[in-house]
């Protein structure tokens, strides 16, 4: 009976508005609606861009793999926790900070020209680095280190032991990477929103477009069949280790030293770490305090008012109030059925669940990683409006969602915790006549405690940033932070410019603290 | 902290009650006394003016600003069965129709103000660079205003919208294209709205951009009056496109004897005195006076575009045939 509350969970908020969509688009001529020059064209492009971001993470990435997780330095933990801050900040925060960054000078003969190509690139490169790091790097890690040496005593250089025997070793895990990576890119909305400056599109920003915009439900519904074909077939492809990017597997290897030898690899993650990573960052930080021309606090102070000619609906503080509530509402959801589902699919006994059924039931939880927030905003919008649950008229709506795509998370953390429990000890409590409840309270509830603390960050950091339903769904004084960083920065003027910097570098700020828990609850 | 059998529980029954919550629903939440206007983030209603508004009529009015003219009637029109407001102000002659087609009004909408889109130019750039400023909307596509030019792109922006129906009916069904061919060429930039081409772009406001011509409103230069008492920019007066404001009932809204009310108050002399300073439009009321300081700096087209128009039936072909000049 247990898993009639997550069932009903995901078959009423993501599989009902999703089949809405679906009988809406392909009751009508979906096709001919969308193969026009200028779909297929943003259909490439969105192809293209999230392609080469890929390619780019990996080229970079496999360095930084093999720095961070086959070597050893003074102070690599800290950094490896300072990249990892790009995946989990915000997207409407990344776009801001490329939007201070396209300022600095060094960077001007790439960047200037109009050209919105190379800083949507850059950001994509930002953002998704360390998921390239961490799912390449803990494969190596737990490559056979004796292979390598046994290469090098057959005299083969570094350069060819990398090529002949450690790539092909890590090709499963490269590939996995990648197809995350381009899945992230393929579905990055608030980036192309912002840094596109109206003129370069993407289809998920054509699905907002088209909706809000043309009011041309058909077509979206089209767009939304179009996407979601791509970020499937992206999602399986990288399901196949079952990577998300954030969860780690340690492993036991001695790493060495760096020595001489590494230079190349040092020269060129560090390289692109202080320019690619870390100067945005401290670029908005910069411009957070600085008002005026004058270093200040102004910015800071405007947090409680409502923006230059009064832009916003509600004051920053206010929208970070809202975001407050609907991250802790939605962490809760989250972890509450992620955790039942857990439970469920990891049960051996007291299950009516055969084998298969579990992974399709596994699988029915995984599904929402692969569609977007975006197209995911718009089915709320054509389903919940009336009938059974006016859910979209309700703040809940927003919390809602992120706790849809927040609970795959929560799975894949606690799900490996639970079947990694001594099975003895629960089969012998279970001869013993205890009930699954109670083997539940007492023996495993304990020792996944620290997953769960883990899973609960991972969740708040997921939907503090979400942006696109909240687009469709958040309005007026339920404004969430997202959406009011994004008024703020897509309206001119020095002010609302610094208001963005100042609750961006607050966001980062937290982010940076959650980021530092989750890492000493792990270690 | 240890992971006890009670943390469990309240983690359950946390859970359980948001479960709950959704399943039941808040629809029910609002009280019969608050009262929502939906409206572009150009309108201004000040503090003291809301207050008077709660204690003339016992509502307490609260305002939700959708971006633009078009953002507002579409949010409006795929909210429509549950609406996000009471009454709506902002709606204007581009956009009537659709509101209408989709059935979100009760009733009539009600004109509550008018304002001309008009370029603007800056008369301060062009007395330093010793140029002659344009007086017509056919001087931009001539090779000495170059690279002169900011707009608003009218798939994104009402006021480009605005000035898209203008050219139609200036230079006629078939010729209009050729125009904005000529535009283009001549380099005309396009934003995406009112606020980055006016704030950032334009040379003659606060952002003190590259581009000293913009689309803008005839009554912009009141705006830009500095310490001596003289006006930077100027209006081109004209190719100006009437552009008139309404507002009106939401059906389905939660209380429409207050959007009534409300409705009555925007049209109200004292409500309608304030357009001119505060929101820089003409009221629609006859016999409201206009300050005579705004008149004397605000552009008086001669004659102005829009009011022959069938903007609605024709919008989607004139923004496609826009759409694949600019591409």
């Amino acid at each position: 009976m247990l898993w009639v509350a997550p069932l009903l969970f995901i078959g009423v908020l993501f599989y009902l508005p999703l089949a809405r969509i679906l009988s809406l688009g392909l009751s009508g001529d979906w096709l001919p609606s969308i193969w026009t020059p200028h779909i297929l064209g943003i259909f490439w492009f969105t192809i293209w861009q999230a392609g080469i971001s890929a390619a780019a993470c990996i080229a970079l990435g496999i360095p930084g793999a093999y720095l961070f997780y086959t070597r050893k330095f003074h102070g690599q933990h800290l950094v490896k926790a300072f990249i990892t801050i790009p995946f989990v900040l915000p997207t409407i925060v990344v776009a801001i900070g490329f939007t201070s960054f396209r300022k600095i000078a060094l960077f001007a003969p790439i960047l200037q020209g109009g050209s919105y190509i190379p800083i949507i690139l850059l950001a994509n490169v930002f953002m998704n680095y360390s998921i390239a790091v961490r799912i390449v790097g803990t494969t190596w890690s737990n490559l056979d280190p004796s292979v390598e040496d046994a290469a090098a005593l057959d005299g083969a250089g570094r350069i060819r032991t990398l090529t002949s025997v450690t790539l092909p070793n890590l090709r499963g895990s490269i590939a996995s990477a990648g197809a995350l990576i381009f899945l992230y890119c393929a579905a990055s909305f608030g980036l192309v929103l912002v840094l596109g400056g109206g003129k370069i599109k993407t289809v998920e920003t054509e699905i907002y477009l088209s909706a809000t915009q043309y009011l041309d439900l058909r077509k979206t519904a089209g767009l939304v069949l179009l996407q979601t074909i791509i970020t499937v077939i992206a999602f399986l492809l990288s399901r196949n280790r079952g990577e998300n990017g954030l969860v780690e597997n340690q492993s036991g290897r001695p790493n060495r030293r760096v020595d001489m030898r590494d230079l190349p690899a040092v020269i060129l993650t560090f390289a692109f770490i202080s320019f690619v990573i870390a100067l945005p960052i401290l670029k908005i930080f910069l411009e957070a305090f600085t008002y005026a021309g004058r270093f200040s606090l102004q910015n800071f102070a405007n947090l409680t008012g409502k923006g230059a000619r009064d832009l916003l609906n509600i004051s920053v503080t206010h929208a970070a109030l809202n975001s407050l509530r609907n991250t802790l509402i939605a962490s809760l959801i989250s972890i509450f059925i992620g955790v039942l589902v857990s439970y469920l699919i990891s049960r051996k006994y007291g299950s009516p669940l055969n084998q298969k059924f579990r992974s399709l039931f596994d699988l029915a939880f995984q599904a929402p990683v692969g569609i977007s927030t975006v197209v995911l905003g718009f089915g709320y919008l054509i389903t919940f409006t009336t009938g059974l649950f006016p859910l979209r008229s309700s703040w809940l709506a927003t919390p809602l969602v992120a706790s849809l795509i927040a609970t795959p998370l929560v799975i894949r953390l606690v799900y490996p915790a639970l079947i990694s429990l001594n099975r003895e000890l629960l089969e012998s409590a279970s001869t013993e006549g205890a009930s699954d409840g109670s083997i539940w309270m007492e023996i495993e509830a304990p020792i996944i405690r620290n997953v769960l603390l883990t899973a609960l960050g991972f969740s708040a950091l997921i939907s503090i940033g979400e942006f696109g339903a909240a687009n469709f769904l958040a309005y007026g004084d339920q404004a969430t932070l997202p959406i009011i960083l994004y008024q703020l920065i897509s309206r001119p003027g020095t002010q609302n410019y610094g208001m963005a910097m100042a609750a961006s570098s607050l966001l980062i700020l937290s982010v940076a603290v959650i980021i530092y828990l989750v890492t000493r609850i792990e270690d | 902290m240890k992971f006890s059998r009670k943390t469990f529980f309240s983690l359950s029954i946390l859970g359980i009650a948001a479960l709950v919550v959704i399943l039941v629903n808040n629809t029910g939440g609002a009280k019969i006394k608050d009262l929502t206007l939906a409206t572009h983030d150009s309108f201004v209603m000040s503090q003291s003016q809301i207050k008077e508004f709660g204690k003339k009529t016992g509502y307490n009015l609260k305002i939700v600003k959708l971006s633009d003219a078009g953002s507002l009637t579409n949010k409006l029109v795929l909210t429509k069965d549950a609406p996000i407001a009471d009454a709506v102000f902002g709606i204007d002659n581009s956009f009537a129709g659709v509101a209408t087609k989709a059935g979100i009004i009760d009733g009539q909408l009600v004109a509550t103000d008018f304002g001309d889109v008009c370029f603007n130019y800056d008369k301060k750039w062009f007395s330093s660079h010793k140029v002659t400023p344009p007086t017509s909307i056919k001087d931009l596509v001539q090779p000495n205003y170059k690279n002169m030019t900011v707009i608003e792109n009218p798939n994104t922006s009402s006021t480009g919208l605005s000035f898209l129906a203008a050219s139609v009916e200036i230079f006629g069904k078939k010729e209009w294209p050729t125009f904005w061919k000529s535009l283009k060429a001549n380099g005309v930039k396009v934003d995406d709205g009112w606020e980055a081409a006016y704030y950032t772009d334009f040379s003659g406001s606060s952002g003190k951009g590259a581009y000293p011509i913009v689309l803008s409103y005839g009554s912009s230069p009141a705006d830009e009056v500095r310490a001596d008492g003289k006006s930077q920019t100027a209006a081109i007066t004209d190719g100006c496109f009437r552009q008139r404001e309404y507002v009106g009932v939401l059906k389905k809204g939660k209380n429409p004897k207050g959007a009534k009310k409300l409705i009555e108050y925007i049209l109200s002399p004292e409500f309608q005195k304030t357009f001119p300073t505060a929101m820089y439009m003409y009221p629609a009321i006859k016999g409201i006076a206009i300050p005579v300081k705004w008149a004397a700096f605000a552009g008086k087209p001669t004659r102005t575009y829009g009011d022959t128009l069938d903007i609605n039936s024709n919008r989607k072909a004139w923004l496609s045939t826009w759409s694949e000049i600019f591409g």
